[in-house]
């Protein structure tokens, strides 16, 4: 029985060397095609996607329902204290928002006297929850629950917190990828407000673990000082303008004294983000 | 037949784990990498050709799912798989050692290979930096937690051959 069985496998048995061969080649075939026609994969993604994607939002609802217990059991005490420092502000903030309503009314009669576009300001938006991150350390992409199905495009805006947190590179039927400001393979087109002048934010790892983006190649002519707010400029072509990226935290003079190099604490912040908001205009329907 | 649905079900679960439940026990913003782990260990416990299967589709899976192109880490993968089938010659059940030593150089090498790809082809060049913040508190992670997976790989290797023998006899 063992020797027959043995003899049928010997059939398809082929060395270990040349099944490593085979599957090598497999995979650069695989990796070119990829590279040149990348919509070939589009449905064996969705595919694998709506196949995972179910058990990565029940696991993620164990580990998000986990470190909240273990947070709450952390912080109880904080957080008495801390509820009662935030009513005592949610007060204050309240009569000043009545005060705010009472101004951006006035603004509103004014942008109607003015005939300003009013776009700017109200993109329409939509929550998703972030629900599995990059399995590798060196990259800041991560997956979040909607996607073309709920209007969201390549090129969205995602917001976190109070700024910029990252771009939709791909979307699938209920899930989109998002790469966060942070990868280091993202750029920003940016400006620095005061002065307003042009720059670049490179995210980058090495720069994140201490907590910056930075923004490299700034003439030195330019005024940049600490505290100044970094938002997405009006000339990028990816970027809405005018989202809060962060705030200047260090200014540097590189080495050839011609440019600046400018270090800035990013406003959202990367280290527990769960959910998100999208902005559901890309910037070209803007210019439009 | 057995085996093939096991192995199938352990890298989906391992997928899942390290992409939904992981981010939440990074520490210092790393986290341990899982699939390498069962690349690894079936490699070492089984051979050459598990271990090479078992890492080319850990990396479709996350080439599917992270990569920018499909497959640059079936490759990475697959090799690692296929050079650990030769120490299992030397491959002790007992010794615990033995796989935290080849973890250790495994994951050194995977990310090694990951920054020549994705690093230095964009004139990223501070190894040492990436070193000290990325790849060694890597390795240390990785290799603990090869503690506690790899005696439970060891497990299921166990009861998949035994349920082998009893199909055979």
């Amino acid at each position: 029985m063992k020797r027959s069985r043995n003899r049928n496998h010997k059939k398809i048995e082929i060395t270990p060397k040349y099944f490593l061969l085979a599957l090598t080649i497999l995979c650069v075939l695989l990796m070119v095609l990829s590279l040149f026609f990348d919509g070939l994969f589009k449905p064996l993604r969705n595919f694998a996607n709506s196949f995972i994607q179910p058990m990565q939002k029940g696991v993620n609802t164990v580990g998000e329902w986990a470190e909240s217990k273990v947070d709450a059991l952390k912080n109880y005490d904080k957080l008495i204290k801390e509820n009662d420092e935030l009513r005592d502000e949610l007060s204050k903030c309240q009569t000043e928002l009545a005060k705010y309503q009472l101004d951006s009314y006035e603004l509103e009669r004014l942008q109607k006297l003015y005939k300003l576009d009013e776009q700017y300001f109200d993109y329409s938006k939509t929550a998703a929850r972030v629900i599995s991150k990059d399995t590798n350390n060196w990259f800041d992409v991560f997956y979040i629950d909607k996607g073309s199905e709920d209007g969201i495009s390549t090129g969205c805006n995602v917001l976190y917190g109070n700024g910029l947190c990252g771009i939709v590179i791909e979307t699938g039927k209920d899930y989109s990828k998002v790469r966060a400001i942070i990868d280091d393979t993202s750029n920003v087109n940016a400006m620095i407000l005061p002065s307003e002048a042009i720059c670049n934010v490179s995210g980058s790892i090495s720069n994140y673990n201490k907590g910056y983006l930075i923004v490299e190649n700034i003439d030195k002519d330019a005024s940049v000082s600490k505290g100044d707010q970094i938002v997405t400029s009006y000339v990028s072509n990816k970027y809405l303008p005018g989202i809060t990226i962060g705030y200047v935290t260090e200014v540097k003079y590189d080495s050839n004294n011609l440019t600046k190099t400018a270090y800035i604490t990013p406003a959202a912040d990367f280290s527990g983000i769960q959910e998100v908001l999208v902005i559901l205009d890309t910037k070209k329907t803007v210019i439009e | 037949m057995i085996r093939i649905i096991t192995l199938g079900l352990l890298i989906i679960i391992c997928f899942i784990l390290q992409s939904a439940l992981f981010p939440f026990i990074e520490v210092s913003g790393v986290v341990p990498n899982l699939m390498l782990i069962l690349t690894v260990s079936f490699g070492l416990m089984r051979g050459r050709k598990e271990g090479m299967l078992v890492g080319f589709f850990c990396g479709l899976l996350y080439d599917l799912f992270f990569g920018f192109a499909i497959g640059p880490y079936m490759l990475i993968f697959m090799i690692i798989g296929y050079c650990n089938g030769f120490f299992h010659r030397l491959y002790l059940v007992e010794d615990v050692l033995f796989p935290i030593f080849i973890i250790l150089a495994d994951d050194f090498i995977f990310n090694f290979i990951t920054f020549i790809i994705f690093f230095v082809m964009r004139n990223r060049l501070s190894f040492g930096e990436y070193l000290k913040e990325i790849i060694i508190p890597d390795m240390i992670y990785t290799s603990l937690l090869t503690l506690i997976v790899f005696k439970f790989f060891v497990f299921v290797n166990k009861k998949l051959k035994k349920i082998e023998k009893g199909n055979e006899s």
